[in-house]
């Protein structure tokens, strides 16, 4: 009864993949499509309730599982889903003018792949057994290759080749970890759990062989790493964002990525237990603030809005997983809020990147200006973008980067907290010039968006959150996310 | 069976099809027609499955001879003939960013160190097959050295799936295995992989003319 719990968000929007791919009725695809988002979506939410208020429970023989950790990413994922999908009912409907090589698509395969990526990201999220978290996200890499590679055209291609090679060797050698740790629990522990399950891991971790869990962490770093875009196997973060859709950049932005920092998440926490905190942390730490101070210059000198994004999408996972390094529960409590902030965040930028696409006809930042004189909703929402991007206050980025740099500071690693301090101040710097220029002056002539308004209505859900996040923090949310702190420091 | 499972790892059959699995991925590296280094790749996923199916035997172990059949059918059958599919088609040969003799030595300097480095951390321990770690962990640096060196978007595919063959003989060699489903579920999405890469590669070819990824070169900051 349980493992149904646990398998309704996986199952839901599984089962609304199959429909668009085998209904024959094209009207009725995005209906179905976003009946399985929606459905997927509650009950995702309902599983985070029930983990969050009943503690963790493991189901299915050991192979699932739901903790905070799980339900955030499943919040996350069955949130951004549904935005995504509604977004894009519109967003498709003009695609074909607004970009060359929009071959289409036959109908359902959009809609399929989609849903078929959020059933991974769920299935990943509440995987106990990490052969089945590496299985549902290799099988999350490629629908994501797939989003990336829509367009018919050379250099959406280039993104999505990029994206594959550089994520199947990444992923190749986060299986090359699973089988380390597998043995290094088979040696010790015998064929317990299948040597795969990762709370027997975490239980038994002191008795493991500290040798090889050393190296598993290594290459479930490099590996889950390179999935989730940390300097330096980030190369294909900004092609692959770039290139894709807007909704499907949305989508990867936010849900896979905090599928992948989860899956990272769970082998540092074995490695805690098996090394002592102060080893792993300090990898963490590393890679966190290297991608935080790679993106910076990137997002001074951009030309693209999109682009721009990605490179602060970069600068984001960087400091999630810095804050996971940070050695102290507060910054991990503050990165994981962070996981959640700029999802809201990315999801709002990258879907109002199809809106800026759709009225300027162009993804160059320069042709976008004077949005705010030009369309005020359109104006007010990219400047909510802005202040979530650069974590200004009221935006829930704010409080998530000063919860992690304050939890930085007190902990054992102040030196990488100020590092990453002085990067986002730079960054910072960066995007509120470009922001500046977008939002102010004249009005550009024919910059109108001829979307229709309902298609805004995700939007403005993403900034309410964004925003309502910042000013205040539900008991539910704070919840969650000390349970999902609980789930990383046991 | 305990008799059994002491004997295998100094079982010279192992060793032998670690030696060819070790062979054929030399060989991947130092081939020029591309019909031939997919030949090559298929009977380095033979080998791979040929020492599954002896843990399998001197284990007694079902589940384990079920996974070598179907890696057999899987990564020795269906996926290269996905990729010779391709090479079929493809009219140049391998292109390399150095030279084949200058890629060879790098191989072997690479099995040096991959040798010398596993002796160290795993050291001679009894529940391990000895020749395979070493051979799967070069093997994995060869996988990469070629998915570096090769230009041809699908000869960068047949090093991922070397690379891939390679991380197989670990698990297999460490653990005798992983337990059946994960392993299946692996297998399976590798060729769902190897499908969708094949796929790109075609439309790099549509789109491009030939497969070649140097000239993939509009994206840049």
């Amino acid at each position: 009864m349980t493992a149904l719990w646990v398998l309704a968000p996986v199952l839901l929007p599984a089962l609304a993949a199959g429909a668009c791919l085998l209904l024959r009725h094209r009207s009725a695809m995005p209906r179905v499509a976003l009946a399985g988002a929606v459905s997927g979506a509650v009950a995702a939410f309902a599983l985070a309730m029930r983990a969050v208020g009943g503690g963790p429970f493991v189901t299915a023989a050991g192979w699932l599982h739901a903790d905070g950790l799980s339900a955030l990413v499943s919040v996350i994922g069955g949130g951004v889903l549904v935005a995504t999908l509604l977004h894009a009912r519109s967003y498709l409907a003009v695609l074909p003018a607004l970009e060359p090589g929009d071959g289409g698509w036959a109908p359902g395969r959009w809609e399929a792949t989609m849903l078929g990526l959020a059933a991974c990201v769920q299935l990943s999220a509440v995987s106990n057994n990490l052969g089945l978290l590496w299985i549902a996200l290799e099988g999350a890499t490629l629908a994501s290759a797939v989003l990336v590679g829509y367009y018919r055209r050379t250099d959406a291609l280039e993104a999505a080749w990029k994206y594959l090679l550089l994520c199947s060797v990444g992923i190749a050698l986060a299986l090359f970890a699973t089988v380390l740790l597998h043995y290094a629990a088979v040696s010790r522990i015998g064929e317990v759990g299948g040597g795969l399950e990762w709370t027997t891991l975490r239980d038994a971790a002191a008795a493991l062989d500290p040798r090889f869990v050393r190296l598993a962490f290594l290459f479930a770093l490099v590996g889950w790493g390179a999935k989730i875009g940390l300097a330096p196997m980030h190369a294909w973060v900004p092609d692959a964002y770039g290139r894709a859709p807007a909704p499907a950049s949305a989508l990867l932005s936010t849900a896979v990525t905090a599928a992948g920092v989860a899956a990272l998440l769970r082998f540092a926490t074995v490695a805690r237990t098996a090394l002592g905190p102060e080893w792993p942390e300090r990898w963490l730490a590393l890679f966190g603030v290297v991608s935080v101070v790679v993106a910076v210059p990137f997002l001074v000198a951009q030309s693209e809005y999109k682009r721009l994004l990605a490179w602060s999408s970069v600068k984001h996972t960087g400091l999630v997983v810095l804050a996971a390094g940070l050695g102290t529960p507060l910054a991990l409590f503050g990165g994981l809020l962070h996981l959640l902030s700029q999802s809201a965040a990315k999801s709002l930028g990258f879907m109002l990147g199809g809106h800026l696409l759709r009225a300027s006809g162009s993804h160059r930042l320069d042709h976008c200006q004077g949005v705010l004189a030009a369309d005020r909703g359109l104006g007010t929402l990219l400047l909510v973008t802005g202040i979530g991007l650069t974590g200004l206050p009221p935006s829930a980025t704010f409080l998530s980067q000063w919860l992690t740099l304050a939890g930085g500071f007190t902990g054992p690693r102040p030196v990488f907290a100020a590092v990453a301090l002085i990067a986002l101040a730079a960054g910072f710097l960066g995007l509120v010039f470009h922001w500046v220029c977008m939002l102010t002056g004249p009005a550009r002539e024919g910059f109108t968006d001829a979307m229709p308004r309902s298609a805004r209505a995700p939007l403005w859900a993403m900034a309410v959150v964004l925003v309502a996040l910042g000013v205040w923090l539900p008991a539910p949310v704070r919840a969650l996310l000390e349970s999902a702190v609980q789930a990383v420091r046991p | 069976m305990n008799v059994l499972t002491g004997w295998l790892p100094q079982s010279n059959t192992v060793n032998l099809l670690a030696g060819a699995f070790l062979l054929t991925a030399l060989l991947i590296v130092t081939r020029r027609r591309p019909l031939e280094v997919v030949t090559a790749l298929r009977v380095n996923a033979i080998a791979l499955a040929l020492i599954a199916l002896t843990v399998a035997l001197a284990t007694g172990a079902w589940h384990i001879g079920l996974s070598a059949g179907l890696s057999l059918v899987i990564k020795a059958g269906v996926i290269p003939w996905l990729l010779a599919g391709r090479a079929r088609r493809m009219t140049r040969e391998v292109r390399t960013r150095v030279s084949i003799p200058t890629g060879a030595l790098l191989c072997g300097a690479l099995v040096v160190l991959a040798f010398s480095q596993t002796r160290e951390l795993f050291g001679q321990r009894a529940d391990i097959l000895a020749a395979c770690l070493p051979v799967s962990v070069a093997v994995t640096l060869i996988g990469l050295f070629v998915m570096v060196t090769r230009t041809q978007a699908l000869m960068q595919v047949v090093g991922l799936v070397l690379l891939e063959n390679a991380i197989f003989l670990a698990a297999v060699s460490l653990t005798y295995g992983m337990p059946l489903v994960v392993e299946a579920g692996v297998l399976l999405d590798l060729l769902a992989g190897v499908t969708v890469l094949g796929l790109f590669v075609r439309r790099l070819e549509d789109a491009l003319g030939e497969a070649d990824t140097e000239r993939l070169t509009e994206l840049r900051g």
